[in-house]
């Protein structure tokens, strides 16, 4: 996958802040695209490349966590790390627990904003990653056929081919031509990587996808 | 009688000698007491011997020893003097009638027959001269008494007033609490934005080579917020402040603004949407700008509350101001719960409140402020829900703005 360019998204109502914070994030070489409310942000384009949003709590319209929450439900998934001058013990737990990176009291220290910035932008990167990787199974999944895709679920639940015959209504010798075949097309060197690509289809068919 | 008189002043004059301040002091005083003295007993004297001479003029006209006019001097004087001198004029009366008025006249002996008419004159004498002197006291009591009440009465009033002056100051100081996160707020903005500002010019200078340019721009944003901040602290300086009424022209829609910015934070917060209908132009009004603040603030405070507790409508608050007939006149509108007739007018009352945490001083303050400053302050249902606060005050000729 080719390096891209990370942006850092901000979202803040306050003019001053924002145009800090590009400043700072300019300073250290990175790049930041600000916008002064969460709807704002929504309509905007947000090309395909490492990123998180660094949100305020306290925001005209729908508030930072609410957000957060809405950003989960449609399913978008971008690090966040908030930003407030005053936040709470109840207002920071419900963020962590909603998966913040990090909960920043304004005034914050450069160090802080950094490091929760990498922290996030890692975060991003792995996700993508792994999103890649899945999409790449995905497709490879897609070109098996229906008898394949019975046969490699019951392979992976770790049945031998007698007993997927038997359950299938197939002879022992037809199964593993199908078996061979699912290995090919799903470019896996070994059972046990098979297990593996089919733990990660599974979840994530139904978790992220639908 | 003299020989009394004598020994009175004598005794009343009698006095220790401590200093010559003290001693001219008490010579000036024993000075009145005696003309004071002389004055009472004057008027006895003076009230027997108009009875005298009346009772002389018209005691032809009688059968009998016409004695009724002695009775009118004895009231007077013990009116008048006291019971001493009524004591002196009945004294002085009885030696004038036995002597003059009953038989055998012009002679101190007295006839068997008038033994009985003359007991009974002076027995009806000292009567009326101790019931006029005990009315007399009992009316000075009375006197002495409404005149305390009168000193406590403005006394407490003056206590009152301080004590609503300090209320008045202690509720606006709540209503700042209330407001303690939209002032750390406000403040918090430009000084994130400084602090942040200022690792970005480490990070400019830091850099091989310097990026001088970048951090002379830096550097200027950091001027601009941190004047901003210090902006921002005094308006709430202004806000907080414990001062005496001080009366100055301004312009009331500026004062709306200002509280409409420092609340938009708590308003979007809660949900609210705040609109101004202000006409441009306004004549300024002579008033305490920080007191009529704290009228407006408290209005919207209250107008914010009552929306708050609304369901399903729109949360709206509409600040207004227009002149008419020479009165400035400012609305705070809201679609909240609204209110009836009766608690119009019940909610201006001290301590009475709709709100769990309220001390229900707002409005009666808020009202007092209004009214001190020659203005109307009252309430109406809103026609289509919810309730509508207005005041009034008066706008002065214009040729007098400084």
């Amino acid at each position: 996958m080719p390096e891209l360019r990370p942006i850092i998204f901000v979202v803040d109502d306050d003019a001053s802040v924002r145009d800090a914070i590009t400043n700072l994030l300019d300073s250290v070489g990175l790049h930041a695209q600000v916008f002064g409310s969460t709807e704002e942000f929504w309509r905007a384009p947000r090309p395909d490349v490492p990123s998180c949003l660094v949100l305020d709590v306290r925001l005209p319209g729908v508030n930072g966590l609410d957000f957060q929450e809405t950003l989960e439900k449609s399913g978008v998934s971008i690090p966040v790390i908030f930003i407030t001058a005053h936040g709470d013990v109840p207002m920071t737990s419900r963020a962590m627990k909603a998966g913040a990176i990090e909960f920043l009291m304004k005034p914050f220290q450069k160090e802080d904003l950094l490091a929760a910035i990498h922290h996030g932008l890692e975060r991003d990167r792995l996700w993508r990653e792994e999103e890649a990787q899945i999409s790449a199974l995905r497709e490879r999944y897609q070109q098996l056929t229906a008898r394949e895709r019975e046969v490699m679920d019951l392979v992976v639940t770790g049945l031998i081919n007698k007993q997927i015959g038997a359950q299938l209504g197939l002879s022992e010798v037809t199964v593993k031509i199908h078996r061979g075949r699912v290995m090919q097309k799903m470019e896996a060197t070994s059972l046990a990587e098979l297990v593996r690509m089919s733990d990660k289809l599974k979840p994530r068919i139904h978790d992220r996808f639908f | 009688m003299t020989i009394v008189i004598f020994l009175h002043v004598l005794y009343v004059g009698r006095v220790p000698q401590r200093s010559v301040v003290a001693t001219k002091r008490r010579l000036v005083s024993t000075r009145e007491r005696i003309r004071s003295f002389l004055q009472r007993y004057g008027i006895a004297l003076f009230g027997v011997a108009v009875a005298f001479a009346s009772t002389l003029l018209v005691q032809g006209l009688f059968p009998y020893p016409f004695l009724f006019l002695f009775f009118g001097a004895v009231m007077a004087s013990a009116w008048f003097g006291g019971t001493g001198p009524g004591v002196f004029a009945v004294l002085l009366s009885t030696v004038v009638v036995e002597y003059f008025f009953v038989p055998p006249f012009h002679s101190f002996a007295i006839s068997t027959s008038a033994e009985a008419y003359f007991g009974a004159f002076v027995v009806c004498a000292l009567v009326a001269s101790w019931v006029s002197s005990a009315k007399k006291k009992s009316e000075v009591a009375l006197k002495h008494g409404l005149d305390q009440l009168e000193i406590r009465v403005s006394e407490r009033s003056a206590e009152l007033m301080k004590t609503q002056a300090e209320l008045a100051h202690l509720s606006q100081v709540l209503s700042m609490g209330e407001l303690t996160a939209s002032i750390a707020h406000e403040i918090n903005q430009p000084l994130t934005a400084v602090v942040t500002h200022g690792h970005a010019c480490v990070e400019w200078l830091s850099a091989n080579p310097p990026n001088l340019e970048k951090t002379r721009q830096t550097i200027e944003r950091i001027i601009q917020d941190g004047t901003r901040a210090g902006a921002v602290l005094s308006r709430i300086r202004a806000l907080f402040k414990k001062e005496a009424p001080a009366k100055d022209w301004f312009d009331m829609n500026e004062v709306i603004h200002e509280l409409t910015v420092f609340l938009r934070d708590e308003a979007t917060r809660r949900r609210i949407s705040i609109r101004t209908d202000l006409v441009p132009g306004l004549s300024k009004v002579k008033a305490d700008r920080v007191q009529l603040q704290q009228v407006v603030l408290n209005l919207m405070m209250n107008g914010m509350d009552a929306v708050a507790e609304t369901a399903g409508h729109p949360k709206e608050l509409l600040v207004s101001a227009r002149e008419e007939d020479s009165e400035l006149i400012v609305r705070v509108e809201d679609s909240g719960i609204g209110l009836d007739a009766e608690m119009a007018e019940k909610i201006f009352n001290p301590f009475f409140t709709t709100k769990p945490h309220g001390i229900g001083m707002g409005l009666s303050i808020s009202r007092s402020i209004i009214e001190s400053h020659e203005g109307h302050l009252w309430a109406v249902p809103r026609p289509s829900g919810g309730a509508i606060f207005q005041f009034t005050l008066p706008i002065r000729p214009k040729e007098s703005h400084a």
